[in-house]
């Protein structure tokens, strides 16, 4: 009893899928992959450069204000001392 | 579609957390450009700019490119959100590894918080570490190439208070990095978007326009041109994959609950080809930085071997074959172990089973887990090469000479550019959607 167990599990083991199965199955999963449309894409893209714009040049803004900001205060410190 | 950007902030409970968010950031932003007790700020910006005259190819351009440029500034934030990052790829490497680990794991809530703890703690041990390496490197003026004198830019060097001034700035770059744990905590939990994520993203995107300018002022204009398209194909590729997904049809039983009728509809499980993100991106990054780190503990000057070894081929400037090899197995690697430690096939299959659902054509219970592993597996692969490919594109084909990560639009911060930025606008579009607006994404 107990070996047929053993051997029941070992036959259940699927045995490694060689490289070229591996890659056909590979391109059979991807061949069922939901690309996106073509409009998709272009919104998509789109809404991201304009996200990522945004944050660019409200970044930079806050950047070079502390930027000058510490400079300044710096200055006048130096001034001072 | 623009409209919604306007629209989001129409929302109150919307407003108030980009509001939070947009706040968060300037915060972070104004901890890069204090400098650290002790540093010359005016003499240190000199020193920074002269050294990118003398077009030393600097070694820590990168991780100052991931520190948004506080870290040649030796700011209060001058780590950035790096340790923490590092902290929870090993943490997240260990909960595999260590037993006691993947106990608390399983234990849920509690414990995941007890993890996070942890990754707290070796945050600031890695930051520790982290400041001690980039005190050394910037009281010997490697940090800078030996460009300028580190007695002009740290002048407290050589008198009686070096040493706890020294001590106290290690402090000063430990607490910076424990704040800005925190307000990646905080913008995860009340904020837009993954705070981990964002941050960096701010980090990235703070060097951008340095960098556009750069070639702008050093190329003719066609040179630009070309980066820009170079650029949006770049991004319209990386939106192409992000969005790609394989849909797995799932079907619910229909079932009599009292005397109602639940179920009987059909949905899918959507599996992304790329289902890890840009985290693996992050990852391999962040390990990556560790090399330059023992550089920096060791000093450069030394002909220690192991420094030697280390700088010829993990230079993050020398596109060593080496290096880059290394950096794509390291992408491709975390790629599947991301995935596997964010999607538990065995855990879906069951959940699906006790909702009564069941995929078409395959007997649900282990049957179930086995077809998704099946499934996920394939699609990761090709994910995760495009991972790596995009990232070492340009470093490779810009070749050497150090252009490369000049170039703003290197793989990385191209991937994390667009990957954060797509997460944030779902989310946001989400939170618009919930309150019945059209979002950005008709």
């Amino acid at each position: 009893m107990a070996q047929t167990d053993t051997g029941a599990k070992s036959g259940e083991r699927k045995r490694r899928t060689g490289p070229v199965t591996f890659t056909k199955q590979v391109v059979a999963e991807l061949r069922k992959v939901r690309w996106p449309t073509q409009r998709e894409l272009f919104t998509y893209t789109v809404v991201v450069i304009v996200f990522v714009l945004i944050m660019i040049g409200y970044v930079s803004l806050v950047n070079f204000g502390f930027g000058e900001g510490v400079t300044w205060l710096y200055g006048l410190v130096g001034q001072a001392a | 579609m623009l409209g919604a950007f306007v629209r989001a902030f129409r929302t109150p409970e919307l407003r108030n957390k980009l509001l939070f968010t947009l706040f968060i950031l300037t915060i972070f932003r104004l901890g890069a450009v204090i400098p650290a007790p002790g540093i010359d700020s005016v003499a240190i910006e000199k020193c920074v700019q002269q050294t990118a005259e003398t077009g030393a190819s600097n070694i820590y351009a990168l991780i100052n490119l991931f520190s948004g440029g506080a870290l040649l500034q030796l700011a209060v934030f001058a780590l950035g959100i790096m340790p923490y990052i590092t902290a929870s790829i090993i943490l997240n490497l260990l909960t595999v590894v260590v037993p006691r680990l993947e106990a608390l794991k399983k234990e849920g809530q509690a414990g995941q918080s007890k993890i996070t703890q942890y990754t707290r703690y070796l945050t600031i041990a890695l930051a520790v570490l982290q400041s001690t390496s980039v005190i050394a490197m910037a009281r010997t003026g490697q940090l800078f190439q030996n460009a300028c004198i580190p007695e002009e830019y740290m002048p407290f060097l050589h008198t009686s208070y070096e040493l706890p001034v020294l001590i106290m700035i290690v402090f000063v770059m430990t607490a910076g990095t424990c704040v800005i744990m925190w307000f990646g905590e905080l913008i995860t939990e009340r904020g837009v978007g993954n705070g981990m994520s964002l941050l960096i993203f701010t980090q990235i995107i703070a060097e951008f326009p340095a960098g556009m300018m750069r070639i702008w002022s050093e190329n003719p204009a066609w040179v630009f041109a070309l980066v820009c398209v170079a650029g949006v194909v770049l991004i319209t590729g990386v939106v192409f994959i992000e969005q790609a997904q394989r849909r797995i049809p799932v079907q619910y039983a229909k079932r009599m609950v009292g005397r109602r009728m639940y179920g009987g509809s059909s949905t899918y499980i959507p599996l992304k080809v790329n289902q890890a993100g840009v985290i693996p991106v992050i990852f391999a990054s962040s390990l990556l930085y560790l090399p330059t780190l023992v550089v920096g503990l060791l000093g450069a000057e030394t002909d220690n071997k192991v420094v030697d070894f280390l700088n010829t081929y993990f230079n993050p400037m020398g596109n060593h074959p080496v290096y880059l090899t290394t950096f794509f197995l390291l992408i491709v690697g975390f790629a599947f172990f991301y995935v596997a430690i964010t999607f538990n096939p065995a855990e879906v299959a069951d959940n699906m089973k006790k909702y009564g659902g069941f995929i078409p054509s395959i007997r649900p219970g282990r049957p179930t887990a086995e077809y998704l592993d099946y499934v996920l597996t394939r699609l990761t692969t090709p994910g995760a090469l495009y991972l790596g490919v995009i990232a070492l594109l340009p470093m490779v084909a810009l070749g050497t000479s150090g252009a490369a990560a000049n170039f703003p639009f290197g793989g990385v911060s191209i991937l994390i550019m667009v990957g954060v930025g797509l997460d944030t606008v779902k989310q946001i579009e989400s939170h618009l959607q919930q309150r019945n607006y059209e979002g950005f994404l008709r």
